[in-house]
């Protein structure tokens, strides 16, 4: 066995556990429903805090939500033992799948002698494990036992399409990715894809978790067991804001790689292009979000936007020729 | 963002706080955040007038709703760029895109989709972000500026109001409670005031808008450093072969694109010979068979013709430096050494001319002139292939990257060679006016040559020899003036946002006041969000154990603060701390 091998039989295992883990959250969930019998209670609770929001607010044109709790889960809601106890579990075999995973990239790394991103398939497993491991090093702290589910299966989805339709013998790289620049600029692109992706989800969660707030379902869910729609906007609001800041420096370390590579530091290659699209549309989130009287629902969108974006720049932009400019590494 | 009404808050003297009524534009307890960008209402276009009007078309541009609109309107602008081949990265790209798109091209080009980023409307959206840009820094440094040198306003009376709030009973005197609260805000960087005896207003987290307007104005700063390298900046490039000799002078690139403000008369005058070029391919069978592996190129360097040589490697990801340009190795190709003689045996031509690769496999295409030629001048054009496939049974093709097996195929074609005089690129042969030879039976005559192989052309025309093969460095020397500028911008830009991003701007205040008997027992605290204090202050205090003074504490931040009410608790500890000190030494 040499480090390749071991690091390919680490990738399997990890979606193995992953696998696991995505059944345990999902499990996990079943047990956060809320019984109806509470569901009227959390219902009026929800009603109440909209409605000193507008109070306490002023102009309802704002879209100030008070937070009653800002990092707790949603009122009225009492997690069970039982939901607790296989949060727990999924949280452990999550932990276990990320460690695997990221073993398996710095096996690969250690093999090739080099950043273990030279080529697509080796881009989704390190994005995958970046996400992985954001993942887990937040989860605990946050109570993101809700969320874990909606992180795992897409690393999961990617782990799959990496082995079966992207998969390269690991190999030397091309002259072009051989610079220091490769392990700074991309390492910090894939953690900035990693908190992208996680503001994604809680982003997804805060529209349907807004929906149902304005009109309570006859039948709760694990949906209303969240914590408010204001405090996942709140959080995809932090995640997406460091996830910029990590995209400025990408881009900024981008355009220092290129002028040492190519000559010039900007000259709109279709891999240029995409990674300022998606800086300015998340710019344009972050000015929408800070801009009084736009809703925070609209800002959303514009957020999730940017994360289509960030899918098209990982992967059309990648393979379809098309877009083929210099960055045209993908091994395909 | 408008600049109409005032920089933050202008509380009430009294610092109540309108009761849920608050209208857009004046402020409520949330004023940090409503005061920084007031909703402003729509004023009414027909008594403006002129004046009026530019003065309303420049606050509409400054608006944060319009950068914002403009971002977005932005990104989208830049999204065809990568769809359709632009001329700036790849003209012959563009060239196929028209030909094979005869119907659309003419339109999309004439909307300038084959040059996006620099085609008007492209033009038209940065310029008017860049403008909404600098006119939104002036105003905003103004405002804050004000706001450095502005006190935290006066405490509202009702501080159970706010987001974050608590109230405790000590037995310390109301002065010294305050005191230590003081002590407290001071030690976490607020800038405190006192508006009477009995309250301090604190505020801290001006570096965030110091933050937010580094930022902002480093973006400036990065597109002055574009347009100065736009200006002053050029670029030349050479296709070099090995063994010659290069000396850099306006007229000497194969092409030069200086900026509008550079003066080519002072290019430096560097003399650069390409000593070898080391190329690697990837030469086990698999995926990345016949990837390139090492582009490697060993020059010699002198600044000036005359002035010592150094030996120099330029290589991918590795420029050098001479004269404050830089050399980049950015392609690499084959040049085939190939003669013309006529039929007496005279050479007419003799050159390493190079070839153009077209696919990852080096299959190149190139041209040979003979404008000496007589009766007819002649011109060859084909294909240089490093690793011939033997046959030709698809055509000229290439199996390998690396000259294993290198042969050229030339077809022959006589005639006019420059028709009109024209300048004409070397690597097209015009045939406008030519015509392709033939062979005796009437099939248009091929050359395919081996290095060191001659062939006959048919009707007593001369002779085709292929001598040698060399390679030859596509080198691109470039010199940005602009870059340093844009990347100390960038930095600061990075910089900026972090703290724009990162530090809150809170506001706390407190009030004392003597306790009366309703205020119960020492250590009763209100009940406010976040308030963790317990009974932490039930250990035997003053004199006769009653409580002397109330505390109030009240914070209020822009936005989700999760570290407000860490600094609330703080306050209350350190309260505490004050009574166990005293308690200690009395
Ligand atoms: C060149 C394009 C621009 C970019 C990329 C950009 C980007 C940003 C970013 C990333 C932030 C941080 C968001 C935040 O603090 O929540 C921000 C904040 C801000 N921007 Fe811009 N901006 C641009 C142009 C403008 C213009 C033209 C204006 C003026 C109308 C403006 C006004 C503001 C203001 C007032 C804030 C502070 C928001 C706050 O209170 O947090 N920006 N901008």
């Amino acid at each position: 066995m040499n480090l390749a091998a071991n690091a390919n039989a680490a990738l399997y295992a990890s979606m193995i556990v992953y696998t696991l883990a995505m059944l345990a959250f999902t499990w996990h969930l079943a047990a956060r429903a809320p019984k109806v019998a509470d569901s009227k209670q959390v219902a009026d609770v929800a009603a109440t805090e909209r409605e000193s929001v507008l109070v306490g607010a002023g102009a309802p044109s704002t879209t100030e939500r008070r937070p009653s709790m800002p990092y707790a889960a949603g009122p009225g809601f009492e997690e069970s033992l039982k939901s607790r106890q296989r949060g727990s579990i999924a949280l452990m075999l999550t932990y276990l799948a990320s460690a695997l995973l990221v073993a398996s990239v710095l096996m690969r790394g250690l093999a090739v002698g080099r950043p273990p991103w030279g080529n697509m398939f080796e881009f989704a497993t390190a994005a995958a494990a970046a996400v992985g491991a954001a993942y887990s090093v937040l989860a605990k702290r946050n109570n993101w036992q809700w969320l874990g589910v909606f992180i795992v299966t897409p690393i999961l989805l990617v782990l799959g399409l990496a082995l079966t339709v992207l998969y390269t013998e690991a190999g030397e790289l091309m002259p072009a990715l051989k610079s220091y620049w490769l392990g700074i600029h991309v390492s910090v692109a894939f953690l900035a894809v990693a908190f992208f992706t996680l503001a994604f989800a809680v982003g997804l969660l805060y529209l349907v978790r807004l929906r149902r707030e304005e009109k309570p379902p006859a039948k709760p869910s694990f949906i209303e067991s969240l914590p408010t729609s204001a405090s996942l906007e709140r959080t995809a609001y932090s995640l997406n804001m460091v996830a910029f800041i990590l995209w400025t420096f990408t881009l900024i370390a981008g355009a220092i790689w290129a002028k040492q590579a190519w000559g010039a530091y900007w000259q709109w290659d279709p891999k240029e292009v995409w990674t300022f699209v998606i800086w300015t549309v998340y710019a344009a989130y972050m000015h929408s979000r800070a801009t009084a009287g736009v809703d925070h629902r609209r800002s959303m969108y514009i957020a999730l936007a940017g994360y289509v974006a960030v899918i098209i720049n990982f992967t059309l932009v990648n393979l379809v020729s098309t877009f083929v400019g210099m960055h045209n590494y993908s091994g395909m | 963002m408008s600049t109409d009404t005032g920089p933050t808050t202008d509380r009430a003297p009294d610092g109540s706080v309108p009761g849920g009524k608050a209208t857009a534009g004046t402020t409520d307890a949330r004023g940090i955040r409503k005061g920084m960008r007031p909703e402003r209402q729509e004023p009414t276009l027909p008594t403006l007038g002129a004046l009026g009007m530019l003065r309303w078309g420049w606050r509409q541009l400054t608006s944060m709703r319009t950068a914002l609109f403009l971002l977005l309107l932005l990104s989208i602008a830049a999204v065809p760029g990568s769809i359709f081949p632009q001329r700036n990265i790849d003209a012959g790209r563009v060239a196929d895109y028209i030909a094979q798109n005869p119907t659309s091209s003419p339109w999309l080009d004439r909307l300038g989709f084959f040059d996006v980023y620099a085609s008007p409307w492209f033009s038209a959206i940065y310029l008017l972000l860049f403008v909404s840009l600098v006119g939104c820094i002036v105003p905003r440094t103004k405002v804050h500026l004000q706001a450095l040198r502005s006190t935290p306003p006066r405490a509202p009376a009702r501080l159970k109001r706010l987001d974050e709030h608590t109230e405790l009973t000590t037995t310390l005197p109301p002065e010294e409670a305050l005191e230590a609260a003081r002590a407290v805000l001071k030690r976490k960087r607020f800038r405190l005031h006192s508006h009477d005896g009995t309250s301090v207003s604190a505020e801290s987290g001006y570096l965030r808008e110091t933050g937010n307007l580094l930022f902002h104005l480093a973006l400036t700063g990065i597109i002055i450093g574009m347009a100065v390298g736009h200006l002053f900046g050029w670029r030349g490039d050479i296709i070099l072969a090995e063994g010659d000799k290069f000396a850099s002078s306006a007229g000497t690139y194969n092409t030069i694109s200086p900026g509008p403000w550079v003066d080519t008369e002072t290019l430096p005058p560097f003399v650069l010979s390409l000593d070898k070029l080391h190329v690697e391919f990837n030469e086990t069978p698999g995926r990345d068979f016949g990837k390139p592996r090492l582009f490697d190129a060993q020059t010699t360097l002198q600044s000036s013709p005359g002035a010592p040589k150094t030996d120099e490697n330029v290589s991918v990801n590795h420029p050098i430096t001479v004269d404050g340009a830089d050399i980049f190795l950015l392609g690499n190709g084959y040049t085939p050494v190939i003669t013309v003689r006529d039929a007496k045996g005279n050479v007419l031509y003799r050159e390493a001319t190079p070839f153009l690769p077209q696919d990852p496999n080096y299959r190149s295409v190139g041209v040979i002139k003979v404008p000496s030629a007589s009766p007819k001048q002649l011109g060859f054009t084909g294909f240089f292939l490093p690793t011939a496939e033997p046959t030709f049974t698809n055509g000229p093709v290439s199996l390998f990257p690396d000259a294993n097996n290198p042969e050229i195929a030339m077809s022959l074609w006589e005639g006019n060679l420059f028709p009109g005089g024209a300048p004409q690129s070397v690597y097209t042969l015009n045939t406008e006016q030519m015509k392709q030879v033939l062979q005796s039976n009437g099939s248009p005559a091929l050359f395919r040559l081996k290095p060191g192989q001659t062939k006959e052309l048919p009707g007593g025309r001369g002779s085709i020899t292929f001598d040698s093969v060399k390679r030859f460095a596509g080198l691109s020397v470039r010199t940005d003036p602009g870059a340093p500028i844009s990347l100390v911008s960038a930095i600061l830009a990075t910089l900026g946002l972090i703290l724009g991003l990162t530090i809150k701007r809170r506001r706390v205040f407190v009030r004392v006041r003597p306790a009366t008997a309703a205020d119960g027992p020492p250590g009763d605290t209100g009940h406010g969000a976040g308030s963790t204090l317990d009974s932490t202050l039930d250990s035997p205090p003053g004199a006769d154990g009653r409580p002397a003074t109330v505390v109030t504490i009240g914070g209020l931040s822009k936005d989700s603060d999760p570290g407000l009410a860490a600094i609330v608790t703080a306050i209350t500890t350190g309260v505490t701390d004050r009574l166990a000190e005293r308690t200690d030494r009395s």
